[in-house]
């Protein structure tokens, strides 16, 4: 028992070590960790004056018009005296939420449906795969942008589901064609041979085999989340009840702001772009781990 | 092959048939009468009548469903609710705007980021390879309306260089200039969005193009190129990049799908009169046959898209057979 441990052990420092070999990875992570913080300190920051700094209902009565930065407002304010830096934190919250979500979900309805149209193959596998690839050939954001403007009001749980949805036919090819070549290993064959059941084989014998390429895809779908709701948002379909970055954008370029306030401007694209950066960076760095084909020679 | 082209013509009508009526019936959930937009306080019951009727708006829902469907297969997309043309007209119209742009950027990006992920997995892990790699990613990543503001603040606003957005200065073209003029203005608008295109979609071509080359060049058809003794430079241009190339194709027509989403934000940002901006500014107003007409064609567009990426790479690689 306490050899497997040392093994397990070993292997995790093996995986350390590349991860920090790997540029990549390290830029990705730090920027990553800098938006983490943002997030939590968003809370923070709003409970000091809750009534100026509330990113929603909060408003400085003794600003008029958008002023640039201040002690106060580190980053200004928007036309209406909200504060602009705690709309920024607030969007980082967003995102964050809205992009691993999203990645959660479709992955694991990626990895369901590639492990069984692999898995059990013939007429699942032609369905589910003949569905993926219709939904891989919609175009998605024109498709978001209909059905918003379909529901009216847009809320950020429906463009979750979208998103969700749309995503996952990427990651079930992968999983799938991971799954049908583990399918013909012997030791699936030898629990398939001692009457294991296939709900068991699936979730105990393929799944966790296939999972850290799934995690690879997890990364570049986070990536994908962010700049589809960050768009979506900008052109006026986001949710009207929350505060994201890419609302912020729209807000500054509605309003006619774009030229006059860099202030206002710069943070929110720069903020949704290195974000989006920072999950490619690492799924670049993980794939280099993973896929043998790349190492360096 | 034969056999197979058919096969992937009947799987593109389907998918496309499937998406038609997806459409629709979310059209016809719509918690808002459609035709309110339309009908102002101010007309009288009979005019309201009179558009009603002429939009067919009354029919119970499966006649309006099999009306779309003969519609769609005469090419009639109706009449925008908004500026009462022909959408199918106004759709013309844009989509070959933003071909114009569209296809423009996605070859000038193709060529790049070929050859720069051509060079770079041939120096792999050097400074130069983690450089373009990072800087390739950056712009693929970055918000594109953001970019495109950054842009024009930078080069229309403070520099005063290019035009602050749409496709022709209306006041020169009012006094009936030359074709060379026209094709200069054009250009002239064109730049700008053009560049913001290419900046962000470079980095993905490169990103393929050397995880191609650097599986390819692991191919023992590359170490008997060695053996032989040929000159590196034809072990990459001739060997190497060729075969490498292969995937390159489908991604290049792939991509045609996710620059349509792109498209939306670009020719939002420069105002360009093109498919995706005619797609948000008629989902604003609501003018739904208009919104129809525009999804229907992008994914056709799409569709097809697909299928010439399907067909050339058969054609390409002579180890696929179907």
């Amino acid at each position: 028992m306490k050899k497997i441990e040392n093994k397990k052990a070993s292997q995790i420092r093996q995986i350390w070590a590349l991860v920090r070999k790997s540029t990549f990875i390290k830029l990705g992570v730090s920027i990553m960790i800098l938006f983490g913080i943002m997030a939590v300190f968003s809370p923070i920051w709003i409970h000091i004056n809750p009534e100026v700094y509330d990113p929603i209902i909060g408003a400085d009565p003794n600003v008029h018009g958008s002023v640039g930065p201040s002690l106060q407002h580190p980053l200004g304010t928007d036309d209406i005296g909200k504060d602009l830096f705690s709309q920024l934190l607030r969007g980082s919250q967003v995102a964050f939420m809205l992009g691993m979500m999203v990645s959660v979900f479709s992955t694991i309805i990626g990895a369901a449906i590639g492990l069984i149209a692999g898995y059990y193959g013939k007429i699942w596998d032609t369905l589910l795969m003949r569905l993926a690839d219709i939904i891989l050939t919609l175009p998605r954001l024109p498709l978001l942008i209909v059905i918003s403007g379909i529901f009216g009001t847009q809320s950020n749980w429906i463009i979750l589901l979208i998103l969700s949805l749309t995503f996952w036919p990427i990651i079930s090819r992968v999983i799938r064609a991971q799954t049908l070549s583990l399918r013909e290993r012997p030791f699936i064959e030898s629990a398939r041979v001692s009457g294991v059941g296939n709900t068991r084989i699936i979730v105990k014998h393929l799944a966790p085999n296939v999972l850290p390429i799934a995690f690879y895809y997890l990364t570049v779908t986070v990536t994908g989340a962010i700049l589809v709701e960050a768009g979506l948002s900008f052109l006026g379909f986001g949710d009207p009840s929350n505060m994201s970055w890419g609302m912020m954008l729209q807000w500054c370029f509605v309003k006619g702001y774009v030229f006059k306030a860099p202030y206002w401007m710069i943070p929110p694209g720069l903020c949704i772009s290195l974000l989006a950066f920072s999950f490619y960076l690492i799924g670049v760095g993980l794939e280099e781990m993973v896929n043998p084909r790349l190492k360096k020679r | 092959m034969g056999k197979y082209i058919i096969g992937r013509i009947i799987q593109i009508i389907i998918t496309f048939f499937i998406v038609m009526s997806i459409i629709f019936l979310l059209f016809r959930i719509i918690p808002s009468d459609p035709s309110s937009f339309l009908l102002t306080p101010s007309m009288t019951a009979e005019a309201k009548e009179t558009i009603r009727k002429q939009f067919g708006l009354d029919e119970p829902i499966a006649v309006q469903y099999f009306i779309y469907l003969k519609n769609f297969v005469h090419g009639n997309f109706g009449t925008s609710f908004y500026s009462g043309r022909p959408v199918m007209s106004i759709i013309m119209e844009r989509m070959l705007n933003s071909i114009l742009l569209i296809t423009t950027a996605v070859i000038i990006a193709y060529i790049i980021g070929v050859s720069i992920g051509k060079a770079i997995a041939w120096k792999r892990g050097s400074k130069t390879e983690k450089f373009f790699v990072i800087l390739g990613l950056w712009f693929y990543t970055t918000f594109t309306p953001w970019l495109g503001i950054m842009f024009l603040w930078i080069f229309s606003f403070k520099l005063k260089l290019f035009p602050l957005g749409g496709m022709i200065t209306p006041e020169k073209w009012i006094l009936d200039p030359s074709l060379m003029e026209k094709i200069c203005d054009m250009g002239y608008h064109l730049i700008l969005p053009l560049v913001t295109y290419v900046l962000l979609w470079f980095g993905g071509y490169m990103l393929l193009m050397r995880n191609s080359m650097l599986e390819t060049l692991k191919e023992d058809y590359i170490v008997t190129a060695r053996a032989k003794g040929l000159k590196e430079k034809v072990i990459k241009n001739k060997h190497a990049a060729r075969n490498a190339m292969l995937p390159i194709v489908t991604a290049f027509a792939i991509s045609v799908s996710f620059s349509i989403g792109g498209a939306v934000l670009i020719e939002t940002i420069f105002s360009w009169p093109g498919i995706g901006r005619t797609i948000v500014e008629a989902t604003l107003r609501q003018d739904y046959p208009l919104v129809q007409g525009a999804f229907a064609v992008i994914t056709l567009v799409v569709l097809l898209a697909n299928f010439v990426a399907d067909i050339a790479y058969a054609y390409l690689d002579p180890r696929i057979s179907y």
